[in-house]
């Protein structure tokens, strides 16, 4: 025999790929071939034959098979009978009440989890039953429209109503078309006073395309003749007080007399059109403004085509790239339109539009959000199955001698995973019942959604258990379906389960810097908040009582409120500082420069009332005034039109809104906008006509008293509005509103994050307790102490803690960078201080979980657990 | 139920049937190889013969320790009476279609 040997490396991967699988013959052969080759061919060559085998054994079945049939005993057989489901369920039932304590731990977490996941479901369950009560909803399309402006591209939900007259001239395939205008904010005038009232302009057939329900009155004609109106039934009731209505004139607010021909039924939440009322859109002017003018300036006006069934929308969507490129050629602005059915048009992200809006972005950020929360929970469950992994092996190793499959393991774990997160969905609901109004309340668009429990919801509810039941259980079934039987029998534990330690400590790892993250949020936005309550505007705003006029006469309003006692000082003013300001240019007319300035029309009174701070001149003359004379202006108002000092402004003229206005005086800066936008020019203005709101400078000794003594004085003056009157710095906190509630979310969103880990950390504590008794009893024999004991038990777990700081911080360095610092004028940094405050609350919290449970353990009595040996 | 054989099956089975006491993985390989004059992959020929076993028409057993190949034992392969009549129905099935098809063996020349 030669000395060449079979190439080493070749029949060294063999066998590493083919495992335990019996391949000694197939190796032999291979051995053999190898010295019949060498008698008549090279070394080298038979050495390339040989390695050319064993790659394509390796590929083949045979070899696949023959693995197969090592990993599992002689009476293997793959199929899953609706028997051993059964049998999967009594199992895993047992088990779950033999081990309670953890099933509570997993079914609390999961429950916490999934009740997020819950709301967000309900949620886009909801808005997808938007516009499906439409009889007609399948054929039933919106135009919208891409404007290009040079580089700048928007979408909009808006298209010319001039589009409208044209397709249905140019194009015959079309049912039905409606042009709506939503520029209907009027208010109706009553006998005494004006309620606000907003709809939309609609063609004649609005109710041919569009199912809603019309109580009186005849839908086909109601909108037909010019100032005729259709009311929703809170609409009738709120004006009239009665749904009869049918024939009565009302007045609207510089729109007319309007005749009401209709009454319907209030539209259903889930619609994207909102209105209160219906004027027939005859009743528009003309329109007699240039080609341009009504292509390219369509804000508020839509238009919705009815095709016949069976039609397709891509030759209605060639005629509308057809007209768009005819009617664009030549503008400034190239206008696109696309045709959209009205199902999904509520997700769309667009501007001016219609109704409520639900975007689609919101709802990945939500769907992120919900999954951050869940996956922590499902970890949990995935950890403590690992980790007691070693009390399951032998019932794993028996199913497997005596002919369980793979499969059929794995399905097994799936099912006791599904029967756990079927308990959590229980559990998931009830806190979606608790948290569902306060979720509610957060929202922005609240009054467009309704959360109550439908077949669909539900329905999804069901699938998400059973989707987090195969991601929670999909890797402990994975590892024990993949245990060898030989060693799960042995009665040690196997190697096998230091390698689940490792993915449970990545996934603990994970939680609690997710945990972490979600503090420092809590902690840096709350501290952003505070800025924002005490932010200093510059003017007065404690003990200012802030009054809506709402019709109510100035000067009546003035001289009642004045008798009052508590009342020190009053103002009269066209809006709030600090909220909103309208802008508008005005010139200069010695340089003809123009400038954007903000404006708010105030009384005589206003700027002693708000201690706001003259730095030159004087304030309005206090008396009555015949035509507008004067304004005010900040110091940015100064310094950009290019005046050196405050006395040199003074007396200089300005055109604003056509007439010449003086300076009168020159007011140090203050914050007119809200806090997050920069100061810029501001100017105060004398017109009385335009005043809505006082500001009354009160005593607050006793609020009670004082507000009923304005209710008292209010009552004189209207009796069908309640006064509205609320404090100056209630008013500003409110703007904050939406932040407030990002606040209260991330924190409690937080609050979850963090009792899921603590959940997953308790149950990881108790086992290893568990499994360590009688070595923590040895020790305790031999001398060791409480507190080295519990120090012992916890130093892995406060060092995986550790850990996971350390590692979210440059994470969350990251997302503070790209994210927080978009928001504008964001004050607040990121310093040392928040993230050593949040390491200690985390760390906190997670000792205290621990040695709750170490703790436990290093007092147990020796005798006790030792006795049983 | 029927069983079908494809023709490199039917091919294994024969050769498998002709080394009789001798069928083990190298042998079978180079009798088909020197019989067809045509080189086959291991890996193929041993997907056939696991498929073969696993339809029944084949059984195999490991035999002693060798002195040539490091010790290594062989595993021998034997045809199983279902793997008879499978070749025999084939075997049939040919016949029936030669005896009636109108090329005449005479003819070919």
């Amino acid at each position: 025999m030669s000395t060449h040997q079979p190439p080493k490396l070749a029949r060294k991967i063999f066998e590493w790929f083919c495992g335990s699988a019996n391949v000694e013959d197939l190796l032999g052969d291979l051995d053999e071939t190898f010295y019949l080759h060498l008698k008549n061919r090279s070394l080298f060559q038979a050495k390339l034959i040989y390695w050319k085998h064993v790659i394509s054994l390796m590929f083949s079945y045979a070899i696949r098979k023959r693995k197969r049939d090592a990993s599992f005993g002689e009476f293997a057989s793959s199929s899953i009978s609706l028997d051993m489901v059964k049998s999967y369920f009594k199992v895993a039932t047992r088990n779950l009440l033999q081990h309670k304590y953890f099933s509570l731990l997993n079914t609390i977490g999961l429950a916490i989890g999934m009740s997020v996941s819950l709301l967000m479901i309900s949620m886009v369950s909801y808005v997808s039953t938007y516009d499906d009560f439409h009889e007609q909803k399948e054929n039933i399309y919106t135009i919208l429209s891409k404007r290009i402006d040079g580089i700048e591209e928007r979408d909009f939900a808006s298209a010319p109503a001039a589009l409208g007259d044209k397709i249905l001239a140019e194009y015959p395939g079309i049912k039905e078309m409606v042009r709506i205008n939503s520029s209907l904010h009027t208010e109706a005038k009553l006998e005494k006073e004006s309620l606000p009232l907003h709809g939309y302009y609609a063609d004649a057939n609005f109710f041919s395309v569009f199912s809603f329900e019309m109580i009186q009155g005849n839908p086909f004609d109601a909108l037909q003749k010019p100032f005729s109106l259709v009311l929703t039934e809170t609409a009738a009731q709120k004006i009239f007080a009665s749904t009869d209505v049918i024939g009565t004139l009302i007045e609207l607010e510089g729109l007319g007399s309007f005749s009401i021909t209709g009454v319907m039924k209030d539209h259903p939440k889930n619609t994207h059109l909102e209105f209160e009322a219906l004027a027939s859109y005859s009743t528009l002017p003309t329109n007699t403004s240039t080609h341009n003018e009504q292509w390219l300036d369509y804000k508020d006006q839509y238009v919705y085509v009815l095709l016949p069934e069976s039609s397709s929308v891509a030759s209605l969507q060639q005629q509308l790239n057809k007209i768009a490129a005819e009617t664009y050629a030549q503008t400034p602005v190239k206008v696109t339109f696309q045709t959209q059915s009205i199902k999904g048009l509520v997700k769309l992200d667009l501007y001016n539009s219609i109704g409520p809006q639900w975007e689609a972005s919101g709802f990945w950020v939500f769907g992120i959000i919900c999954l951050l929360i869940l996956l922590p929970a499902c970890f949990n469950y995935t950890n403590i199955s690992i980790a007691r992994a070693l009390k399951r092996s032998k019932e794993i190793g028996l199913r497997k001698t005596i002919g369980g499959v793979k499969n059929q393991i794995f399905f097994q774990f799936i099912v006791e995973t599904v029967v756990i997160t079927s308990i959590s969905l229980i559990g998931a609901l009830l806190i979606f019942f608790v948290i569902r109004s306060e979720f509610q309340s957060m929202m922005v668009e609240a009054s467009a959604l309704d959360l109550s429990l439908t077949v669909h919801a539900v329905a999804l509810f069901i699938v998400l258990s059973l989707v987090t039941g195969f991601i929670a259980g999909s890797l402990p079934a994975l590892y024990f379906a993949g245990l060898n039987p030989i060693q799960a029998l042995k009665s040690n534990p196997s190697n096998k389960a230091f390698a689940g330690m490792r993915v449970r400590r990545g996934l603990t790892i994970f939680q609690f810097a997710l945990s972490f993250c979600f503090i420092l949020t809590l902690i840096i936005s709350s501290r952003h908040y505070r800025t924002l309550i005490n932010f200093d505007f510059g003017f007065k705003k404690e003990n200012v009582v802030n009054v809506e006029l709402q019709q109510a006469d100035p000067a009546i309003f003035k001289n009642e409120f004045s008798r009052l006692s508590v009342v020190k000082s009053i103002s009269l003013s066209s809006g709030s500082l600090g909220l909103s300001a309208s802008n508008l240019w005005i010139h200069q007319p010695e340089t003809h420069d123009s400038l954007e300035v903000a404006q708010l029309f105030v009384d005589g009174n206003y700027i002693h009332n708000l201690d706001l701070e003259l730095l030159a001149g004087k304030t309005f003359p206090d008396q009555t005034w015949q035509r507008e004379q004067f304004i005010i202006v900040n110091e940015e108002f100064v310094k950009n039109n290019k005046l050196s000092t405050a006395r040199e402004a003074l007396g200089k003229t300005f055109i604003v809104d056509g007439k010449e206005l003086v300076v009168l005086g020159v007011l140090k800066n203050f914050h007119f906008a809200p806090p997050q936008l920069p100061i810029k020019s501001f100017m105060f203005r004398s017109d009385p006509s335009q005043f809505t709101q006082a500001q009354l400078n009160v005593n607050v000794t006793d609020v009670y008293s004082s507000f009923s003594a304005m209710e008292k004085a209010w009552k004189s003056l209207s009796q069908r509005h309640p006064l509205k009157a609320t404090f100056y710095e209630d008013d500003l906190n409110n703007a904050y509103i939406g932040y407030q509630s990002l606040i209260k979310i991330a924190g409690f969103l937080g609050l979850l994050a963090i009792s899921i880990s603590l959940l997953g950390l308790l149950g990881m504590v108790v086992y290893t307790s568990e499994t360590r008794i009688k070595e923590v009893s040895i020790r305790k024999v031999l001398g060791a102490g409480t507190f080295g004991i519990t120090m012992m038990l916890s130093r892995e777990y406060l060092k995986l803690i550790m850990w996971a700081i350390v590692l979210s911080i440059p994470v969350f360095l990251f997302v503070f960078d790209t994210f927080f610092t978009q928001i504008p004028n964001y004050h607040v940094t990121l310093s040392v201080w928040d993230l050593l405050l949040s390491s200690l609350a985390l760390l906190i919290l997670g000792l205290v979980t621990i040695t709750s449970q170490t703790y436990k353990t290093a007092l147990t009595n020796p005798a006790d657990t030792l006795k049983s040996e | 139920m029927k069983t079908y054989l494809g023709e490199f099956e039917e091919l294994v089975l024969l050769t498998i049937a002709t080394l009789g006491a001798e069928a083990y993985g190298v042998s079978i390989q180079q009798d088909i190889e020197a019989r067809c004059n045509r080189s086959i992959s291991i890996g193929a020929l041993h997907s056939t013969i696991t498929r073969l076993e696993e339809k029944g028409l084949l059984k195999s057993w490991l035999g002693g320790a060798t002195q040539e190949r490091g010790g290594r034992s062989k595993r021998y392969y034997e045809i199983t009476p279902a793997g008879k009549k499978a070749v025999t129905e084939s075997k049939s099935l040919r016949d029936e279609l030669w005896s009636s098809s109108k090329i005449k063996l005479s003819t070919i020349k």
